[in-house]
């Protein structure tokens, strides 16, 4: 071909040299992660962001975006990211974690950054189970749901039931802050999510927070139909999709 | 930085769909073989190709006769193999 040479369509913030990605086939970090990347690049915000990530399959994009990133101890995303906001309030801190780091050990930190309405953006992409060490029962694993640690589903009886972050989130936030849930199966919508909560971040209006609903199709063992029948039709049953809190109401 | 041109960009295959008026780029250096953009697209025009991509296993390949160049699977790939590019709209 004699044309203009073909590029990847990647998000300008992307790291090009990282890539291809560490995740796996098929995972959903890579399209959050690119509706974050099109989200920097069009908010044109790249230098003023500082990326945190957490402990679990987030951390592997450590070095995913040209900005200035740190990786936390596990489930201190939040606090850290919240420090740095507060050190210097120009910077635009987004706080990446699964959720295993958002809802089991740093479940106190997300509640106290909402109940103090923080000035940071959290951004918790939510798979159902604790990926990176082999697909074990998380805090979002559904009743029923077959895990490594659950093979005959999870019982309710025994092992709880499944924390719904952005309704708890929600409940305690204050005036000010946002909380929506996304999926990467309506890839526009959390794009339209994620750049709500920073702008209501840059406006300094209070704590921001998505979640998004993920795959691993690693650990389901499932195929590519499988995986998105259970992320567009099995999931959002039991986490409905939308916004729960927006500043001003006007809720979605 | 001096950054060298990463070893994706080489070998990428491109092919002309939706008669002639858009160009499909699949980047087997990029592409795991999930198969997230076959079951998306709308058209069933992707099959598996004979090409193998980073991790050894399958890359697509469109049917330009079935591919109307709708950017479906452009957008559900996580890690950007595949680009679009339209003739008809002059893109950067």
């Amino acid at each position: 071909m004699e044309t203009k040479e073909i590029l990847p369509k990647m998000p300008k913030s992307w790291n090009p040299a990282s890539k291809p990605h560490k995740f796996c086939p098929g995972c959903g970090h890579g399209l959050v992660l690119k509706a974050l990347g099109q989200v920097i690049d069009e908010l044109n915000i790249q230098d003023r962001v500082v990326f945190g990530c957490d402990i679990g399959c987030s951390l592997l994009s450590w070095d995913f975006f040209n900005v200035d990133t740190v990786q936390t101890h596990h489930g201190r995303t939040t606090p850290v990211m919240v420090g740095i906001k507060r050190a210097n309030p120009d910077l635009i801190t987004i706080a990446y974690m699964g959720d295993g780091g958002g809802y089991a050990i740093g479940s106190q930190h997300l509640v106290n950054a909402a109940n103090r309405n923080d000035i940071i953006t959290a951004i918790l992409v939510n798979n159902t189970v604790y990926a990176m060490t082999g697909g074990q029962m998380a805090p979002t694993t559904m009743p029923g749901q077959k895990t490594e640690t659950t093979p005959y589903g999870r019982d309710i009886k025994e092992a709880g039931y499944p924390m719904l972050g952005p309704e708890m989130v929600a409940a305690i936030a204050h005036e000010g802050a946002y909380v929506a849930r996304g999926s990467i199966a309506k890839f526009r919508q959390l794009k339209t999510f994620i750049k709500k909560a920073i702008e209501n971040q840059m406006a300094g209006r209070g704590f921001s927070f998505i979640e998004a609903l993920s795959t691993c199709p690693t650990n389901w063992r499932t195929n590519a139909e499988k995986t998105w029948d259970f992320v567009e039709n099995i999931m959002p049953k039991y986490f409905p999709i939308g916004e729960y809190k927006v500043p001003g109401g006007k809720e979605e | 930085m001096v950054q060298k041109d990463p070893e994706y960009l080489k070998k990428a295959i491109s092919v002309d769909v939706h008669t002639g008026k858009a160009t499909f780029t699949i980047f087997p250096g990029l592409c795991k073989g999930c198969g997230l953009c076959r079951e998306k697209c709308p058209e069933r025009a992707l099959d598996w190709s004979h090409k193998l991509g980073v991790y050894g296993t399958p890359t697509v390949s469109p049917n330009p006769e079935l591919c109307k160049a709708c950017r479906i699977c452009e957008q559900v790939c996580p890690d950007c193999a595949i680009t679009i590019r339209r003739k008809d709209k002059e893109e950067e």
